[in-house]
């Protein structure tokens, strides 16, 4: 489970439809959002900050539905969760719900669209999102599990939107080459670097004298990988002058001493996704740190 | 080893927060209710996220007996009451690991010295350089002797700054005073004079809202505008303050301060950039621009009992400690024009009081109607478009616009183009107190008031105080829970508009 609701929401109406159009989703939404507010009510904002899609292969659905439960509240948006299911007949079922916070005496909603891509309907990924968006505002996609690099979907999803969100930790293989090829065109958040962004702090705070001492990085693959090709391209030292272990966690010698461990700066998962999406501009840290691991 | 940001490869990309100086935080009336409801809650976020100095220490000083650890406690418990965030083990005892009181009578020579020697003890312990943050949560009668008192025991080595709540001074005579004394000792830059509005999310949002957005600037004038109202209403009443409020009134509560920043703020020309100073001259500018209104387009009301959201209350003159002859004004409502290219002839109303109908801080810009609707049906009804800033509750900003109703026919009806904070950003938002302990400890005040706009907010209140001199209204004169005094109402009304429905 990766996040928990901070508010309940008032109220949450849903709609469900096998074979849908798009027509009918976009109908339903209105439907559902005028239902919100009830009889004589002050109709509730629809308050949007970005259009958030989550491509979410089966075995990632019930940990993403969770996670975005508790998005909903911290970034109103409409979400698009995509469930690629290639294997079934071709077709498009949807889930449509419109979820209400309290704001003051107003309500706030958003709007989620679960859809299931079946068949052939899952390699055409961009012809359900476009439509889907919502104009001007920034388009966000976190991208569960490893992402199938050089597939139709994935570069597909690439050209549409702002910012892909992977978390490099739940790879098989740290497919890192390949992320950085995407760099020029998508800018690319990984949730595993945002997990060491309080011992970069620290780390930080060791300068000069970092930059002749004895390091060793520690920790998950992904993690450890990632905060050793920083530390290399960031000190200008060549990789194999800074050890690497795994860990369970995260930790950094130097000169053979163990660094404190620094107060996390995320408290929850949801709170990293939450940091990913606050931020709209390109890492180039991330970058330089993954082109660095990726050597 | 200190380094900056750019001989640091490895702070490269990191989101560094601006985080101040090694610093000790000395704050004067520690036992009163600002500390407790307002500063300790504010420096609990501080330290939650972590934007307090690492090097930090707080010093509580007040008249009342105390040990550092019933100091600690009773913080503890209003940090428990009032703060905004869960409260967190670790991040109190390590906020409490430096906090101490000293008692302190403030016109005796020795409590100054063991607070002197306190501080110094402080730096040798905490690491704060001799950096000092004085914060003056006391009556102001008290403010001069502990300015002198500071200025006589100051050292050559660290910073020193002075935050100084309002009221600032109770006309310009006593303002000038206050603001010369502190320049014989200070520079400037190292007074920080609080009007808490200016910390208010809202409040600075004006700001972006102008000048972040293409679209408003340009009709941001006379030619557009045809009013702009500022109300500032409270439905509670002087919550056992009698003391200060007889003294003060509405006009020096809010309206000399408060609500003034607000005029300023919305009338001021674009800065050329965000720096203190270029801000601040800008406000300057506003202030020096607005002439003493008449005796006409001035109203002033007392509240008698009423009723407020349902409860029974006294009126202002039953109030405890208040005199039942009292003259004090809890209302002022007033039409303004700020005499510059810009806004000529363009009036700012605003209304400001106690035991309104109810809290509620807006400011309203109104703009000329469409010059000729062509439709046959509801272009009589046509309201003009309000932009509708919200500063508290429900912080925001709403537009009001004419949108075809919904049928065969062509009929016009308002509607509302929302944007709340709490919508889109659901962060919550700071105290204005976070953000203003925050600027002081880092020098920067850009949000907080400098000595001539002080005064130039004075010379008015002053010019008003004197017209009402001359005679004496027939307090009370609205009941409690309505929207003020009918004098109030014909303000407005007789230049054929009126005050904003709610």
């Amino acid at each position: 489970v990766e996040a928990t609701l901070t508010v309940e929401p008032l109220s949450e109406s849903n709609w469900t439809g096998e074979d849908a159009t798009i027509a009918q989703i976009e109908r339903e939404l209105a439907r559902l959002r005028i239902a919100s507010s009830g009889e004589d009510a002050q109709p509730n904002l629809r308050t949007s900050v970005m259009t958030h899609i989550a491509w979410v292969p089966a075995q990632w659905q019930v940990a993403a539905e969770e996670t975005l439960a508790g998005m909903g509240e911290r970034h109103p948006s409409r979400t698009l969760l995509l469930v690629p299911r290639p294997e079934k007949d071709d077709g498009l079922d949807a889930l449509v719900s419109i979820r209400c916070f309290p704001v003051g005496e107003r309500a706030v909603c958003g709007e989620v669209i679960e859809l299931e891509l079946r068949g052939r309907v899952a390699e055409a990924p961009a012809s359900i999102v476009l439509p889907l968006l919502i104009s001007d505002l920034p388009v966000f996609c976190r991208w569960r599990g490893e992402p199938p690099f050089g597939s139709s979907e994935l570069e597909q999803m690439v050209d549409v939107v702002d910012r892909l969100i992977v978390d490099s930790q739940e790879w098989d293989d740290l497919r890192y080459d390949e992320l950085a090829q995407v760099f020029d065109r998508v800018a690319v958040s990984d949730i595993a670097w945002r997990r060491t962004e309080s011992w970069r702090f620290a780390l930080a705070r060791e300068w000069p004298g970092i930059a002749h001492r004895e390091i060793e990085v520690r920790g998950t693959r992904a993690e450890a990988t990632l905060l050793h090709g920083w530390l290399s391209a960031r000190l200008g030292r060549p990789l194999d002058d800074i050890a690497l272990a795994e860990a369970d966690s995260v930790g950094v010698q130097l000169d053979g001493e163990d660094m404190p461990r620094p107060r996390p700066l995320y408290a929850t998962p949801s709170d990293l996704l939450s940091a990913e999406l606050d931020q709209f501009d390109r890492d180039r840290m991330y970058e330089e740190a993954v082109r660095s691991a990726a050597r | 080893v200190t380094v900056t940001e750019q001989q640091n490869p490895l702070l490269e990309g990191l989101r560094v927060r601006r985080r101040p100086d090694p610093c000790l935080l000395v704050i004067f009336g520690a036992s009163g209710d600002l500390t407790t409801k307002k500063l300790m809650p504010a420096l609990y976020a501080l330290a939650v996220r972590r934007l307090l100095p690492e090097k930090f220490g707080i010093v509580g000083a007040a008249r009342s007996e105390e040990t550092d650890d019933e100091f600690r406690e009773r913080m503890k418990k209003a940090v428990q009451d009032h703060a905004r965030d869960p409260f967190n083990d670790d991040v109190w005892e390590e906020l409490a690991a430096g906090m101490h009181y000293v008692t302190l009578d403030f016109a005796d020579d020795k409590g100054e010295d063991d607070l002197a020697q306190t501080l110094t003890e402080l730096d040798q312990e905490r690491g704060t350089n001799g950096n000092r943050v004085y914060y003056f949560a006391v009556p102001p009668s008290a403010i001069a002797t502990l300015v002198q008192e500071i200025a006589e025991r100051r050292s050559a080595e660290g910073s020193v700054r002075l935050v100084i709540e309002k009221p600032f001074g109770h006309d310009l005579h006593s303002a000038r005073e206050l603001n010369s004394l502190l320049q014989q000792s200070f520079e400037e830059n190292e007074v920080f004079r609080i009007d808490h509005y200016l910390g208010k999310e809202t409040v600075q949002n004006m700001l972006a809202l102008r000048f972040a957005n293409g679209i408003f600037e340009p009709i941001w004038n006379r030619q557009f505008i045809d009013h702009v109202q500022i109300t500032v209403a409270e439905s509670i009443g002087i919550e056992g303050r009698a003391g200060y409020y007889e003294q003060a009134g509405a006009i020096r509560d809010i309206f000399q301060n408060h609500l003034l920043q607000l005029v300023a703020i919305t009338a001021m020309e674009p800065p050329i950039d965000f720096t203190a100073d270029s801000v601040r001259n800008e406000k300057l500018k506003v202030l020096k621009s607005i002439h003493t209104p008449g005796p006409k387009h001035i109203v002033r009301g007392q509240y008698g009992p009423g009723f407020v959201e349902g409860h029974e209350v006294n009126g202002y003159r039953e109030e405890q400690g208040v005199e039942h002859s009292t003259m004090t004004e809890t209302f002022v409502a007033a039409k303004l024009y700020v005499d510059n290219w810009r806004w000529a002839d363009t009036p700012f109303y605003m209304r400001m009081g106690k035991r309104l109908a109810r809290r509620e801080t807006t400011i309203a810009i109104q703009f000329k109607r469409a010059p000729h609707p062509p439709f046959e049906d509801g272009g009589s009804e046509l309201r003009p478009n309000v932009l509708l800033i919200h500063v508290q509750p429900n912080e925001g900003v709403s537009l009001a616009i004419g949108a075809k109703a919904p049928g065969v026919g062509m009929t016009i009806r308002n509607v509302h183009m929302d944007f709340l904070y709490g919508g889109a950003f659901r962060e919550g938002l700071p105290d204005a107190y976070e953000r203003l302990i925050l600027d002081a400890m880092l020098g920067d005040p850009t949000l907080f008031t400098r000595s001539d706009e002080i005064e130039e907010q004075w010379a008015l209140v002053d010019a008003i105080v004197a017209l009402w001199q001359r005679d004496r209204p027939s307090f009370p004169n609205y009941p409690a829970g309505t929207w003020g005094p009918a004098a109030s109402d014909e303000l407005i009304h007789r230049d054929g508009r009126s005050w904003r429905r709610h």
